[in-house]
C-alpha cells in the first residue's frame, strides 16, 4: 500500500517556547487505514495532525502528505488543502450561520475563487453537502442555525462539513472528547464508516484507549512530542495505554518499547 | 492601612477644595433661584398653549435633522472601516495600530459642538458642516468599536475554512463577516441614535438642523413656538429610539 502520509525525523517547537511540540518523529499511515493516536494532554496530537493538514509552520524535517512533500516554509496550496479535511476538537462552525451554509463551506476549496465568494454554489456542490448530512443523520437540521444545537448534533455538523470536502484524508482532532461514552461511540462509527465507504484513510486523535482500539485498526501512543508505541489495535494492552497515561517516568522499561 | 487612610484623606481634601473653590469664584448668586419660582411659572405658562402654526418649520427642520444624522452616520462607517482594520490588532501591526488607537481617542476627545464650531467658520453655515461634524466626531467611536468586532471574532472557523482550501474574500464573507454581522449592526444603530440626538444641538451654533428653531424661538422670546419644537424633538427621539429597538431586535 502507498503511503498517504509520511513524516521523518520531524521536530516542531511552538514559537516562543522552549518546549519541543514534536521530537524527532517518524511516522506513516498507508492508503484506507484508520489510526488512532492516544496520549495526554500536551503530548503532541494536535500538533501532528496539524501539522499533516498542511497548517504549522517552521518544523524541520521531511513531510509528504498524498504524494507531495509539503513545505515548512510556504503556505500549502488551496487545491491541496481540500485533499485533506479537518476535524476540529471544538468544532469551529460559524455559530451564526445555518448547519447547510456551514456544510457548504467545507465546499469552498472545491470552487473557483469568485463562485465561492460569491455564494451561487453549483447544483453538485448543493448535493454532495446534502447527502453529508443525510450520512450524518442531520438533513432534518439542514435549515437550523448552530447556535441552536446540541454538542452531540454540532459534531454531526463538523463531520458533515469535513465529509462534503470530499478529502482522501480526514485528520480528527479528538472528535468525541466533548461528548458521553454512548454518543462518542455512535460518533466514531459514523466517522469511520463514513470514511470506509469513501476510501478515505482516517487519523484520530484521543483521550480514549477503548473507543481508539474499537474504532482504529492501528494505534500510536505519544508522549513528550515522541511516539512512544505504534501497534495494531489487537494487540494493544491495557497496561501499555494505562503506562502512556501515568504521570511519571512512562516507557522506561525496555519490553514496552519492543511492543508491535 | 495607614498609608491608604492618608491617600483618602487627601483626595477628600482634594474635592473638598475644588468645591469650594467653584462656589467661590463664579458669579453663581443662589438667592436667584430663590426668587425664581414666579418666573418659572410664567416662563412655563408663556409655552402653554405650544403654537401649532410653525407645523412647517418642524417639519423643515426635523428633515434637515435626520438627514445630517443619516448623512453624518453614512461618512462615520465610511471613515470606520478603513480606520476599524487599522486599529485591529488582528488585522494591523502594532506600529500601525497603536498609533491608530491613539489617533481615535483624541477625536473621540474633541466635544461635537467644537468641531461643528470650526467647521462653521470654515465652511460656512447650513447643514453641511453640521453633517461633517458628525462624521469624523462619530468616527472616533465608531472605529473603535468596528475594531473591536474585528478582535472578537473567533478564529477557530476561519482556520476551518482555510483548512477547507477556500480563498481569503471566501474567508472573509462565510467565516469573519458572519461573526461580525449582529455587532457591527448595532454599533452602527447605536451610533445613528446617538448621532440624532446630538446633531439636535447642531442649530445653536449654524450648523444646521431644527435645534435652529429653537434657539430662534427662545431668543425672540416666541416661547409657545419654541414648545411645539421642543416637543417635536422629544417625539422624533422617541420615534427613532422605537425604531432601533425594531431593529436590533431583528438583527439579535
Amino acid at each position: 500500500m502507498s503511503a498517504v502520509a509520511q513524516i521523518d525525523d520531524v521536530s516542531f517547537a511552538h514559537p516562543g517556547s522552549e518546549l519541543r511540540a514534536l521530537q524527532r518523529l517518524s511516522f506513516r499511515v498507508a492508503a484506507g487505514e484508520t489510526v488512532a493516536v492516544l496520549g495526554p494532554s500536551g503530548a503532541g496530537k494536535t500538533t501532528l495532525l496539524t501539522l499533516l493538514d498542511g497548517r504549522l509552520h517552521g518544523w524541520r524535517g521531511l513531510v509528504s502528505v498524498l504524494d507531495a512533500p509539503l513545505d515548512p516554509d510556504q503556505p500549502q496550496p488551496r487545491a491541496r488543502r481540500a485533499d485533506t479535511g479537518f476535524i476540529f476538537q471544538e468544532f469551529a462552525l460559524v455559530e451564526r450561520s445555518t448547519v447547510l451554509r456551514n456544510v457548504i463551506n467545507g465546499r469552498l476549496g472545491r470552487m473557483p475563487p469568485l463562485r465561492a465568494f460569491l455564494g451561487n454554489s453549483s447544483p453538485r456542490d448543493l448535493k454532495i453537502a446534502r447527502d453529508a448530512l443525510i450520512d450524518c443523520g442531520i438533513a432534518d437540521l439542514a435549515e437550523r442555525r448552530v447556535d441552536s444545537l446540541s454538542g452531540g448534533q454540532r459534531q454531526r455538523v463538523a463531520i458533515a462539513r469535513c465529509l462534503a470536502q470530499e478529502p482522501l484524508l480526514i485528520l480528527a482532532d479528538e472528535p468525541v472528547s466533548n461528548l458521553d461514552p454512548a454518543r462518542a461511540a455512535e460518533i466514531l462509527a459514523l466517522l469511520t464508516g463514513a470514511a470506509r465507504s469513501r476510501n478515505a484513510t482516517v487519523l484520530f486523535s484521543s483521550h480514549q484507549p477503548e473507543l481508539a482500539c474499537r474504532f482504529a485498526e492501528r494505534v500510536v501512543g505519544m508522549r513528550d512530542g515522541r511516539i512512544v508505541f505504534d501497534a495494531p489495535a489487537a494487540n494493544l494492552t491495557n497496561d501499555t495505554t494505562a503506562e502512556l497515561y501515568r504521570e511519571t517516568a512512562p516507557f522506561s522499561r525496555p519490553s514496552l518499547r519492543a511492543v508491535g | 492601612m495607614r498609608s491608604r487612610g492618608l491617600g483618602g484623606f487627601a483626595a477628600g481634601s482634594f474635592v473638598a477644595v475644588a468645591v469650594l473653590w467653584s462656589f467661590a469664584t463664579t458669579d453663581v448668586d443662589f438667592s436667584r433661584i430663590m426668587s425664581a419660582g414666579p418666573r418659572i411659572a410664567d416662563f412655563l405658562g408663556r409655552m402653554i398653549p405650544p403654537d401649532p402654526t410653525v407645523m412647517d418649520e418642524i417639519i423643515k427642520g426635523s428633515a434637515e435633522t435626520l438627514r445630517i444624522a443619516i448623512l453624518g452616520t453614512l461618512g462615520a462607517v465610511v471613515l470606520s472601516v478603513p480606520f476599524g482594520v487599522l486599529a485591529s490588532d488582528t488585522m494591523a501591526p502594532p506600529a500601525l495600530y497603536q498609533p491608530v488607537r491613539t489617533l481615535l481617542a483624541f477625536i473621540r476627545a474633541i466635544p461635537l459642538i467644537l468641531v461643528a464650531m470650526l467647521l462653521v467658520g470654515a465652511v460656512g453655515l447650513g447643514p453641511l458642516p453640521g453633517m461633517i461634524a458628525i462624521a469624523f466626531h462619530a468616527t472616533g467611536m465608531l472605529a473603535k468599536f468596528y475594531a473591536e468586532a474585528i478582535d472578537g471574532v473567533s478564529r477557530a472557523p476561519i482556520s476551518a475554512l482555510e483548512s477547507a482550501g477556500a480563498g481569503s474574500l471566501a474567508r472573509l464573507r462565510y467565516a469573519i463577516w458572519p461573526q461580525m454581522a449582529p455587532v457591527v449592526v448595532r454599533d452602527t444603530i447605536f451610533r445613528f441614535e446617538l448621532n440624532l440626538r446630538e446633531s439636535l444641538i447642531l442649530g445653536i451654533v449654524g450648523a444646521g438642523g431644527i435645534g435652529f428653531y429653537i434657539q430662534t424661538y427662545v431668543r425672540s422670546f416666541q416661547y409657545e413656538k419654541a414648545a411645539s419644537v421642543s416637543l417635536a424633538v422629544i417625539a422624533l427621539v422617541i420615534a427613532i429610539e422605537a425604531f432601533n429597538v425594531a431593529l436590533r431586535r431583528r438583527f439579535a
